[in-house]
C-alpha cells in the first residue's frame, strides 16, 4: 500500500469526480515536514469577502507579514466564492489528500465537514498550542465537535442574526422597545403597517433565511428538530413555525407581498430605504449599509423574539434561543504536513490583535472573551449583538444538518405559489412537511 | 479519413493494403480516449455501485458495494422520473420552437441588403453571452416587481410568479429558447450557403412561386444541416445546468429539476456521490438515445458511406 498507492487512487478518484462535474484543483505545494518555519508556506482557503473585498486583499498581505516575523513562514490565502466552490475544494481535498492546509468553514458546514473524518481531531496540546480552550467564549464552541473530547473547528469569527428595527417608526406608533416574543412582535408589526411602511421585511426567497426562523421557533418550543438519530419535522411545532413564519404574509399582512421574492439582500435593502419597521433576521456586517442608508442614525438591533410562537413564556424543555450558532470556524486538514505551524498561524488568528481587526475591519465579532468583553464596554451600540453571541445556540451536530437544512427551507419554495396566492393551506404544508422529515430521517439513517 | 489506400488500385491490392494499414498511428488517439472517456466512465460507473457519501469519500474504495442498489433508490425513492419527463419536454419543445425562428432568421438574412453584416452579428448576440449572464440578467427581469411582471402589469396582464411554481417550467423554456435559437440559426445559415446560385436562377426560370422555391427547392438543402442541429440542439438542452441553477438556485421549485440540476444536488448538496453517479448514468443512456437515432440516420457509423 503506502502513501504512493493512495496517492494513485486519489488522483484517480479526483479525476472521476471531477467527471461528475467538477472543477479541478490546483493543489499548493507543501514543503516537507520539520518544524522551523523558514520558507515554508502555509495554504488558508478561506470565503472571499465581497463586502469589503480590498480591506481583505490587505489583511491577507498583513497576516502573511506578521506570520514570516513571528516563525519564518509565510501565509498564501486563496479565496472561494460560493459555498459551492468550498464544498468543492474540500470534497476533491479530502479524496485527494492534498490542499489547503487551514480551512475556514461557517459554523453550520461544520458537522458535515466532521463526517468525513479529514480533519485533525483537537488534543489537549492541541488547544494548548492555539491559547487554550478558555480564552474563547463557550458558547461560540458550541459546534466545534459532536461533544466536548471530540472537536475539530476552531471559532474563529462570530456573526449571530439580531433584528433590525426603525427607531423612528417605533417611537410614533407610540412602542417603546421591541417584542420579545414572535407573537408581541407580529402585533407590534400589524400597528406599525400602513402608509407605504410594512411592519417587517422578510425575505421568503432566501436560501437560508427560511430554516432559521423555523429552527428557531422549533428550538424554543423544546423541538430541535434532531433528537439523537430521528428527525422531528412533522412535529406541531413545525407545523406551528411555517404557520406564523408564512402568517405575517397571509393572516396579518405585515409584509410587503412582493417579498416572496426577496432574498436577504432585498429585504435589507427594504428596510434600509425605511420601508419596513422590523428588519428580524440580519447580522452586524449590515451596518455598513445601513449607515450609508436612508435610516442612518434612526435604527437599533436588538435580540430575536425568544419566546416560540403562540406562547407568553418559555415552555418547559424550550431554549431561549436568540439565533443559530453563527460565524466561522477554522480546521486543520489531516492531510496537512505543516500542523505545528498550522496552528500557530490560528493562535495568531484568535489572539486579540487579529480579532480586533476581525470586527474593525470586517463587522465580525470577536471569539476571544477578553476581546468581545473589551468591545463591548468599549462600544454599548454593539450590546445587543454581543447579547446574541451568548445567547446563540447550536444546530444540531449530525452529518445529516445539510439535508435537513435544504429540506426546510424547500418547504418554503415549494410554498411560495401558494403564499403569493394569500394563503398556504395547512393540508398542502403537511405534505410537504411529511416529505422534508422522510428525506431529514433518511438523511440521519445513514449518518455514522 | 484516407486509410493510406494507393489510388487506383485493383481490388486485390486494396484489400492487400487494407491488411497492412498502419493502425498503430491511432494509438494516440486512443490512448487519449481512454484517458479522457473510457477511464472516467469506468470509475463513474464503479461510484455507482457504492454507498459513496461524505461519510465513505476519504476511503472511497473501500466504500460499501450496493449492486444495483443505488439505481433501485434513483428510480423508486428519488424524483428522477420526474426530472426525467421534465428534461426531455423541455428539451423536445425548446428545440422545436427554435427551428422555425432559427430558419426563418437565416433565410431572412440571407439576401443581401444595407446593414445585414450588422443584423447578423446582433442575431448571435444571445448565443455569445455566457448563459450564467443570460440567468442573471433574466432573474432579475422576472422577478416580482422586475421588468416584466411590471411590463405586464402596465398592459393589463397579471402574471403571477415567474421564478416559483408550475409558472418556472416556462420561465425556462422562454429563456432557454431566446438563449440557443442563434445555433439553429448558425446551422440553417450554413446550409442555404450550400444553395448553388444555379438552382436559384432556374427556379426563377421556371416561374417558382416563392413559397414552392423554398418548399421544393431550399428546404432539401437544409434537412443534412438542420438534423443535425436538432440533435445537437436537443442534447445540449437536456445537459444545460447553469441555466435552471442561476435562474432558480437551491433547492429549486420541483417544476424545474432537471436531470443535471437533480445530479447536481444529490452529489454536492446531500453528498450522495454513488447515488448520484447512477442518476449521470441513466441519465447517459438517455442521451445516448437521440445520439443513437441520429448516427442510424446519416449512416456515419457505416463504412465509406455505404460505397460497397
Amino acid at each position: 500500500m503506502g502513501i504512493k498507492k493512495t496517492r494513485t487512487a486519489g488522483l484517480i478518484a479526483t479525476a472521476a469526480v471531477g467527471a461528475l462535474a467538477l472543477a479541478g484543483c490546483s493543489a499548493p505545494a507543501n514543503s516537507n515536514g520539520s518544524t522551523s518555519g523558514a520558507g515554508k508556506t502555509i495554504t488558508v482557503y478561506v470565503g472571499a469577502n465581497t463586502q469589503y473585498a480590498q480591506a481583505q486583499q490587505q489583511w491577507f498581505k498583513d497576516v502573511s507579514a506578521a506570520f514570516e516575523k513571528q516563525t519564518g513562514a509565510k501565509v498564501a490565502f486563496e479565496t472561494y466564492a460560493s459555498g459551492n466552490d468550498e464544498l468543492t475544494k474540500i470534497q476533491t481535498s479530502v479524496v485527494s489528500n492534498q490542499g489547503p492546509d487551514i480551512y475556514d468553514l461557517g459554523t453550520t458546514f461544520t458537522p458535515t465537514a466532521y463526517s468525513t473524518g479529514a480533519f485533525v481531531k483537537l488534543t489537549a496540546a492541541d488547544w494548548k498550542a492555539i491559547g487554550g480552550k478558555s480564552k474563547f467564549i463557550p458558547s461560540t464552541l458550541g459546534i466545534s465537535g459532536p461533544d466536548a473530547n471530540d472537536q475539530v473547528g476552531i471559532p474563529f469569527a462570530s456573526r449571530p442574526f439580531v433584528m433590525a428595527y426603525n427607531t423612528d417608526l417605533l417611537t410614533k406608533a407610540g412602542i417603546s422597545a421591541p417584542a420579545t416574543t414572535w407573537d408581541g412582535l407580529a402585533a407590534q408589526a400589524k400597528k406599525l403597517t400602513g402608509n407605504g411602511v410594512y411592519g417587517m421585511a422578510v425575505a421568503y426567497k432566501d436560501n437560508y433565511d427560511p430554516w432559521k426562523y423555523i429552527w428557531a421557533m422549533d428550538s424554543q418550543s423544546g423541538n430541535p428538530l434532531v433528537n439523537g438519530k430521528t428527525a422531528t419535522i412533522d412535529d406541531a411545532t413545525t407545523l406551528k413555525a411555517y404557520q406564523t413564519y408564512f402568517g405575517w404574509l397571509t393572516q396579518d399582512h405585515v409584509v410587503d407581498p412582493a417579498s416572496v421574492g426577496w432574498s436577504n439582500n432585498q429585504a435589507l435593502a427594504a428596510f434600509a430605504s425605511g420601508k419596513a419597521a422590523f428588519f428580524p433576521m440580519t447580522t452586524a456586517t449590515s451596518i455598513h449599509t445601513l449607515d450609508s442608508s436612508a435610516v442612518k442614525g434612526k435604527y437599533k438591533y436588538a435580540l430575536m423574539p425568544t419566546v416560540p410562537p403562540g406562547a407568553t413564556s418559555l415552555p418547559s424543555g424550550g431554549k431561549p434561543v436568540a439565533s443559530i450558532l453563527s460565524g466561522d470556524n477554522l480546521v486543520v486538514a489531516q492531510y496537512s504536513k505543516t500542523q505545528d505551524l498550522d496552528f500557530k498561524l490560528i493562535k495568531l488568528l484568535t489572539d486579540d490583535a487579529q480579532q480586533k481587526i476581525q470586527y474593525t475591519e470586517f463587522g465580525n465579532l470577536p471569539v476571544n472573551a477578553s476581546t468581545a468583553s473589551a468591545l463591548e464596554s468599549s462600544s454599548p451600540a454593539l450590546k445587543p449583538i454581543v447579547d446574541a453571541s451568548a445567547a446563540s445556540y447550536a444546530t444540531p451536530f449530525t452529518g445529516a444538518w445539510g439535508d435537513i437544512e435544504l429540506g426546510l427551507v424547500n418547504v418554503v419554495v415549494q410554498s411560495i405559489p401558494k403564499l403569493a396566492g394569500g394563503s398556504v393551506s395547512d393540508s398542502s404544508l403537511k405534505s410537504l412537511l411529511a416529505a422534508a422529515q422522510k428525506t431529514a430521517q433518511s438523511s440521519l439513517n445513514r449518518a455514522k | 479519413m484516407s486509410g493510406g489506400g494507393v489510388p487506383g488500385g485493383t481490388r486485390g491490392r486494396r484489400s492487400v493494403t487494407e491488411r497492412d494499414r498502419p493502425l498503430w498511428m491511432l494509438l494516440p488517439g486512443g490512448v487519449l480516449m481512454v484517458i479522457i472517456i473510457i477511464v472516467p466512465i469506468a470509475i463513474g460507473l464503479v461510484i455507482s455501485v457504492l454507498d459513496l457519501d461524505q461519510y465513505t469519500l476519504r476511503q472511497w474504495l473501500s466504500a460499501p458495494f450496493l449492486g444495483l442498489g443505488n439505481y433501485v433508490e434513483a428510480l423508486t425513492q428519488s424524483p428522477l422520473l420526474r426530472s426525467f419527463w421534465i428534461s426531455i419536454s423541455f428539451a423536445v419543445i425548446s428545440t422545436a420552437v427554435t427551428v422555425p425562428i432559427g430558419v426563418a432568421a437565416a433565410i431572412a438574412t440571407q439576401n443581401k441588403f444595407r446593414g445585414r453584416a450588422l443584423v447578423r452579428s446582433v442575431f448571435l448576440i444571445p448565443y455569445v453571452l455566457p448563459s450564467f449572464v443570460v440567468a442573471t440578467v433574466w432573474r432579475t427581469m422576472f422577478q416580482p416587481g422586475g421588468i416584466i411582471v411590471n411590463g405586464l402589469h402596465a398592459i393589463g396582464i397579471s402574471s403571477g410568479l415567474w421564478l416559483n411554481g408550475p409558472q418556472s417550467y416556462w420561465t425556462l423554456v422562454i429563456v432557454e429558447i431566446w438563449a440557443s435559437w442563434p445555433f439553429i440559426y448558425l446551422l440553417a445559415l450554413s446550409g442555404l450557403q450550400s444553395v448553388d446560385h444555379e438552382v436559384h436562377e432556374a427556379s426563377a426560370l421556371d416561374g417558382a412561386l416563392w413559397w414552392k422555391k423554398l418548399r421544393y427547392v431550399i428546404f432539401p438543402y437544409l434537412r443534412g444541416p438542420l438534423s443535425l442541429a436538432c440533435i445537437i440542439a436537443v442534447l445540449s438542452h437536456i445537459n444545460n445546468f447553469t441555466l435552471p441553477f442561476v435562474l432558480f438556485g437551491v433547492p429549486a421549485p420541483d417544476d424545474v429539476q432537471t436531470l443535471p440540476f437533480l445530479t447536481y444536488i444529490t452529489s454536492f448538496q446531500s453528498f450522495r456521490f454513488g447515488l448520484s453517479a447512477a442518476m449521470a448514468f441513466m441519465s447517459l443512456i438517455l442521451v445516448a438515445i437521440p445520439v443513437f437515432v441520429y448516427l442510424r440516420a446519416v449512416k456515419l457509423d457505416t463504412d465509406e458511406g455505404g460505397r460497397k
